[in-house]
């Protein structure tokens, strides 16, 4: 796996420089969205949409119900097109490569860039010790009761949940709260080594304490991957992100970028009406 | 018709409710009764001739005994004997090569349908192999007799003299009807049942668990062996019980190709009997002395084994399909 | 290009690959296998039994001796047309009243009675001819057309049961409870809204149940027994097609009933299609409430 300390570039700046107003320079960006839209069939939910995205930070995307936030999301680690007739256009580039190229297996992309889901999903039929190992393990990443042992408790760990499930790890995955089994899945997604994390409203199904937790979580992983996290909280984007994109629905049914930008700016001194509404709870 | 349809003169004859409302009661009390008595009657009658055939078999209860009729290995109506050992062993052997034959192709077709083609291709795909459940038993046993049997002779005999001689269990003699062609000819006939619950438990699985190991990085397969599969299994043990209880009441296919001898067979190429072919085939010609009670007493022992099973299969089902609702 | 992808993405090892592509491969062969028997025997059928069928294959009766040629099918036809329209007739209103039943009377009871129909509907065909003749051909003390379409009745009830009842639950519910707003008696209901409205599915449940009846043998074989000649007496026994093709299956080292068994069959299979794809094509064309039922 190839984190931006491999790379040769310090990671901590990274974050600084994602929430000041200049320009990302060309090696803090992971991902490149470029005139990007997003359908079902022929109708399309998603325009335009371009953006950058830094690395090692935390960028959120807000909007209203219906502005294709999710469905943005999903174009990222190439799980829009799993619905049937569902398909993307435009340019996405990850470190370079065009993920919408031919010749790349989407699986290969979702190997990279891992996704937490809005309710959280553990495989019923596993124990939590499996439910962490197993994906590493059909993917070859790790091999025999050792190694997976260790990329378990590390992932745990990591997903600051280890000291409450290290005990009871042959239990069924579904046995922990809501909290734990987000973190569960969170604890899953960093076992396949990923570089860039997808959130689709994860804390949107649990309560207060639990979402709590989860955004620490967030600053603290920050430093090791770049996260993406959609959210209609926008307090809780104020409190996490670095970077902020704004969507909404157009009058064509499509979502759009309304702006983008570091997250203080954003919601202090917003470029665009639309966004200022937004924010004010004007609408939305 | 709709809720929101109110007529004025409806409302306007709030006055006369009190009436209606006794009309109203009548005319409910007399359609309960009605579908109650209708109900309670067609169950009764069909208790009634259950309970009548196993009074018209228990004389050979009496005789033999339950348990010595079960397990009784002869059966020579000339000389008032009457075991039904031949043929349960059939009914069980042309079941599990039935099974064991339709039993991979129904999961691997379930799969093509729900997890690999297209909606659109699907569709079609289970509706042919549903098709296959409306040949006539007695078609499926016609060509079995002219063209099946004679086709898989060379190959039973080849098998017999390869592999039959070191397992006497696939060994000769290989006349051509026998367990294997019966069990071969269920399995057609078995295929569309086990495929078509096979198929409602895959999909079934909630997408939340798909998606989640796509996102992962899995591939189809990987889908399939993480939470298909395991999510499915008990509706998997469903479908197979459903399928061997209708496998083991097959009769007409099964007589014109399993060879009619009720004697157990040495090895599955062996001619051998079922229950419900035993039955199909002597009834008309029970002459001897209790003959014809002893075949209803086999009759009486097949229903009790297709409740059993049947029984067993549905409660399995329904059981998977209330963790399933739970599981979303 | 592929160097950075190969650095950055990890793609799919070939063992992986090949695993996939293997259930893939070996589903479509395990689809195919399935469709292999049916191609086979419609091919059979067709090429054995269509020189056969000609007008009078349908208007005579078969000859005493099966061995001879010449002759029809017609008492069997006939039969099975006379046979499975009494089984209908009992059937129908008895299966309709149950299912409304089970819809009217829900909780226990109503899963109990459930539960037998669906353990009825599994039942092995023979068995409920050996009920019948039990209960009817040894109290007559003869075979008859009418024992055999009780038989019949028996073996349509179930299929009835559950597709009607199936039909009720997919009835939109602003039909549902607005009937009952409406001060409707539940009698009323069901006779003037909720039967016409799920007809068509009734209707495919009754084609279903008639094309499963018109292929059984077994039940048929001591209730109505067969009949060499054509009969309208139901006290009589009755001949019926798949009795028709077991007996001279049985006797087709001749080839007259070689031939008489390919062409009955091939009729047979024809008017079990028929009814199968017309009951299938009415539930595909309209379903209650039209689209916008639910």
């Amino acid at each position: 796996m190839v984190t931006a300390t491999d790379t040769g570039l310090v990671a901590r700046p990274a974050a600084e420089a994602a929430r000041s107003d200049k320009a990302l320079s060309p090696d803090a960006v992971v991902l490149r969205l470029r005139n990007v839209d997003a359908y079902y069939g022929s109708r399309r939910v998603v325009r335009g949409i371009s953006l950058d995205i830094a690395r090692n930070a935390i960028t959120a995307i807000i909007g209203p119900s219906g502005s294709g936030k999710s469905t943005l999301l999903r174009c990222i680690d190439r799980m829009h097109e799993v619905v049937p007739h569902a398909r993307a256009t435009g340019l996405l580039e990850y470190r370079g490569i065009d993920l919408y190229d031919r010749r790349i297996d989407p699986a290969a992309v979702r190997r990279s860039i891992g996704m937490v889901f809005q309710q959280p999903n553990p495989f019923p039929t596993m124990s939590i010790f499996d439910n962490v190992a197993a994906p590493a393990r059909f993917n070859g990443l790790i091999k025999g009761h050792g190694a997976a042992a260790d990329v378990v408790e590390k992932c745990l760990k990591k997903a600051a949940l280890w000291d409450e499930v290290k005990d009871k790890l042959r239990q069924s995955g579904t046995s922990l709260s809501g909290g734990q089994q987000q973190r569960l899945c969170i604890a899953r997604a960093l076992a396949m080594a990923p570089d860039v994390l997808l959130m689709d409203e994860p804390c949107s199904a649990l309560d207060p304490v639990a979402t709590l937790q989860i955004e620490q979580l967030m600053v603290e992983l920050k430093a090791s991957y770049t996260i993406l996290i959609v959210t209609h909280n926008m307090q809780q984007a104020a409190r996490v992100s670095d970077r902020t994109a704004f969507l909404t629905m157009g009058e064509d049914g499509a979502g759009y970028l309304v702006e983008e930008g570091p997250t203080g700016r954003i919601f202090t001194q917003p470029s665009e009406q639309l966004t200022e509404d937004y924010i004010s709870g004007r609408f939305g | 018709m709709t809720a929101g349809k109110l007529s004025p003169s409806a409302i306007q004859d709030a006055p006369r409710r009190s009436m209606v409302r006794r009309r109203l009661r009548e005319g409910d009390l007399l359609l309960r009764l009605v579908a109650l008595v209708v109900t309670a009657g067609a169950l009764a009658v069909i208790a009634l001739m259950m309970f009548d055939s196993v009074r018209t078999a228990w004389p050979v209860f009496q005789n033999f005994g339950i348990i010595g009729f079960l397990t009784g290995q002869e059966w020579a109506p000339a000389f008032t004997v009457y075991g039904a050992w031949p043929f349960l062993y059939g009914t069980v052997l042309t079941g599990a090569i039935a099974l064991i034959i339709a039993v991979p192709i129904s999961v691997l077709i379930a799969l093509m349908v729900t997890e690999i083609l297209p909606p659109r291709i699907g569709q079609p795909v289970a509706i042919v192999v549903d098709l296959l459940a409306a040949v006539p038993s007695v078609v499926w046993g016609l060509w079995g007799l002219l063209v099946l049997v004679p086709v898989i002779r060379p190959f039973e005999r080849d098998v017999a003299h390869s592999l039959g001689q070191v397992i006497p269990f696939l060994g000769p003699p290989t006349p051509g009807p026998s367990y294997f062609a019966a069990g071969l000819i269920i399995a057609m006939m078995i295929i569309p049942i086990v495929a078509a619950v096979t198929r409602e438990v895959f999909a079934s699985t909630p997408r939340l668990q798909r998606e989640a190991v796509l996102a992962l990085g899995g591939t189809r397969w990987d889908v399939v062996r993480s939470v298909v599969l395991p999510i499915g299994r008990t509706g998997l043990v469903a479908a197979i019980l459903l399928g061997l209880g209708r496998a083991i009441g097959e009769t007409i296919a099964v007589t014109m190709v399993v060879g009619n001898n009720p004697l157990v067979g040495g090895s599955i190429f062996s001619p051998g009997y079922t229950l419900a072919s035993v039955i199909a085939n002597e009834f008309n010609e029970a002459t001897e002395p209790l003959h014809p009670e002893a075949l209803i007493a086999l009759g009486v022992v097949l229903l009790g084994l297709a409740i059993v099973v049947n029984g067993a299969g549905l409660i399995v089902r329904r059981r998977f399909e209330r963790s399933a609702g739970r599981g979303r | 290009m592929a160097v950075e992808y190969l650095a950055l993405l990890k793609p799919t090892s070939r063992a992986r690959r090949f695993q996939a592509n293997l259930i893939v491969f070996l589903a479509a062969v395990a689809t195919l296998l399935a469709f292999v028997p049916l191609a086979a025997v419609a091919g059979y059928l067709v090429s054995q039994g269509a020189g056969v069928i000609n007008l009078d294959f349908f208007t005579q009766d078969p000859p005493g001796d099966l061995s001879a040629t010449g002759g029809g099918i017609r008492n069997a036809i006939a039969g099975t047309f006379e046979m499975a329209g009494l089984a209908t007739v009992i059937a129908a209103p008895i299966g309709i009243l149950i299912a409304i039943f089970n819809a009217e009377v829900g909780g226990r009871i109503g899963a109990a009675v459930r539960f037998f129909i669906d353990v009825l509907a599994a039942l092995p065909s023979i068995v409920v001819g050996i009920f019948v003749y039990t209960l009817v051909v040894v109290a007559q003390g003869h075979f008859s057309g009418f024992a055999g379409s009780l038989a019949l009745a028996i073996i349509m009830l179930p299929v009835i049961v559950i597709s009607t009842e199936e039909m009720f639950r997919l009835l939109p519910r602003p039909i549902r409870e607005g009937t009952r707003a409406l001060g409707l008696t539940r009698w009323r209901t069901y006779l003037s809204v909720f039967i016409p409205t799920a007809l068509s599915g009734i209707f495919t449940g009754l084609l279903l149940a008639i094309s499963r009846a018109v292929g059984e043998t077994a039940p048929l074989i001591f209730t109505s027994l067969g009949n060499n000649f054509f009969s309208t007496d139901m006290s009589e026994p009755m001949q019926a097609l798949p009795l028709l093709i077991y007996r001279n299956a049985l006797n087709s080292a001749y080839p007259a009933a070689r031939d008489r068994a390919m062409g009955a069959a091939l009729t047979l299979v024809a008017i079990v299609l028929l009814f199968n794809l017309l009951g299938r094509w009415l539930v595909a064309s309209r379903r209650p409430g039209g689209r916008a039922g639910r």
